[in-house]
């Protein structure tokens, strides 16, 4: 007997999706075969079970919690602004002129005192923000697509520090995500002329075991032209336990460096 | 006390969506009251665990207001909401693997049945369901819990899992053959 042929056929009969005929061949068998009579009577009891489950009730305090959720958005929303209407259009025409001359006396005040001194200061901290951001984002063990954005970021600096280096290197070589490992290793290849960053990239070919990141690293260490991974690509052409894909792209490096 | 509009009772799911989008974030409280308890039943059978199931149905209706300005109308709201429970199981069960030391199979969700199982005081029947229920792969627990449990038609699970109707119909089938060994090893053991 065909058991998993079986199978499907008797759950489409369990469920009343057999045609007239299919539904007679399949009485005619559970009369004369036991072990088809065997197999509807253990599908009729799983079936019948999972239909006749309870509906579990949660707790009263989930639609509290909600409910105190959405009027905090609420309360959230923007606040509607109080708009002043100046009719006719004429009005608000010579409004907008008049704050458009007042904003231009401001702006010029402004620049004749020394600002310059305060806007560097305010730049130099946001970019502190920014950067705390960033390796927030990169921490972030609930969400790839955060830690995404936060690699993205730190792919966008001209010179990384050592700590985002150091976070990058981690992520490439831990984060259980392809695409953010990848992504870290782009950002990492955008910064290789940095020996830190340059000797990150040949550890990491010795413990990288995802085949994506693996042919991506290679292709990368091979761009480089850095000839010291000749021995590692050799053991990864040997290694049983490689993707063959792996392999190839080993063997392309060794004959590009070589 | 205003009563309540019943016309807004007879609203589709994906017409009070649309006014949650445009502002009105009040109707959101009636999405919750037709969908908390499916979702929240989802969820409890995919963890086998009641309180990260709550956790999880909040985390679920948290993102339909954060996330209300990506909801396309064109899609099916009951779509929509099955997703973010999936990504929210999703994120919860990449966060398990994280936390749990690597000799730990976090696919033996049925460890943690038992607490489930006991503050039920279900019967013998379906605590062995249940067990046998987690020893399924996720992918065939999901499809059986959907199906099975929730009564989506294979229509409806195929729209959000991005597969034909065909495929999900030989899945279930399969699912629901390896659940029958392991509901009847159970038995034996």
């Amino acid at each position: 007997m065909d058991k998993q042929k079986w199978e499907g056929r008797l759950i489409d009969y369990i469920d009343g999706r057999a045609d007239a005929a299919e539904r007679a061949a399949i009485e005619n068998e559970l009369l004369h075969n036991e072990a088809v009579r065997n197999l509807y009577n253990q599908l009729t009891e799983v079936i019948g079970a999972m239909n006749e489950a309870r509906v579990l009730e949660p707790s009263g305090k989930l639609k509290a919690n909600f409910e105190q959720a959405l009027q905090e958005e609420i309360a959230s929303q923007a606040r509607p602004t109080k708009t002043v209407f100046f009719s006719p259009v004429v009005y608000r025409v010579a409004a907008g002129f008049v704050l458009l001359m007042v904003g231009l006396a401001i702006g010029y005040k402004i620049n004749q005192s020394n600002v310059e001194a305060d806007r560097l200061a305010r730049l130099e901290k946001e970019l502190e923000e920014n950067r705390q951001m960033m390796l927030a984002m990169m921490d972030n063990q609930l969400s790839a697509s955060q830690r995404m954005i936060g690699v993205s970021v730190a792919y966008e600096m001209e010179k990384p520090d050592d700590e985002i280096v150091n976070v990058l290197v981690k992520t490439m070589n831990e984060d259980v995500n392809t695409n953010v490992r990848l992504a870290a290793l782009d950002a990492l290849g955008k910064f290789s002329n940095e020996e830190q960053v340059r000797n990150e990239l040949i550890g990491s070919l010795k413990t990288q075991k995802d085949p994506v990141v693996q042919i991506a690293l290679i292709q990368l260490l091979v761009t480089m032209k850095e000839k010291g991974v000749l021995n590692q690509l050799e053991k990864i052409t040997r290694d049983a336990g490689t993707l063959k894909a792996v392999k190839d792209e080993a063997h392309a490096g060794i004959l590009k460096l070589s | 006390m205003p009563k309540p509009d019943k016309s807004i009772d007879l609203m589709s799911d994906e017409k009070i969506m649309e006014a949650v989008k445009s502002g009105n974030l009040q109707q959101a409280s009636l999405l919750f009251d037709r969908f908390h308890k499916r979702i929240f039943n989802f969820l409890v059978r995919m963890t086998g665990d009641r309180d990260v199931a709550e956790d999880l149905t909040q985390n679920v209706f948290l993102r339909l207001l954060k996330y209300r300005h990506s909801y396309n109308p064109e899609m099916k709201f009951q779509s929509w909401i099955y997703q973010m429970a999936r990504n929210a199981f999703a994120d919860h069960y990449q966060k398990q693997k994280q936390l749990k030391p690597a000799n730990m199979e976090v696919e033996k969700l049925h460890e943690s049945l038992p607490d489930l199982t006991e503050a039920l005081e279900q019967e013998e029947t379906e605590k062995r369901l249940i067990r046998a229920l987690a020893q399924l792969p996720d992918d065939y627990r999901e499809l059986l819990v959907l199906t099975r449990f929730q009564h989506l038609k294979y229509e409806e699970v195929a729209g959000f899992l991005n597969m034909t109707v065909a495929n999900v119909k030989v899945k279930v089938h399969r699912a629901i053959g390896q659940l029958r060994e392991n509901y009847f090893e159970l038995e034996n053991a």
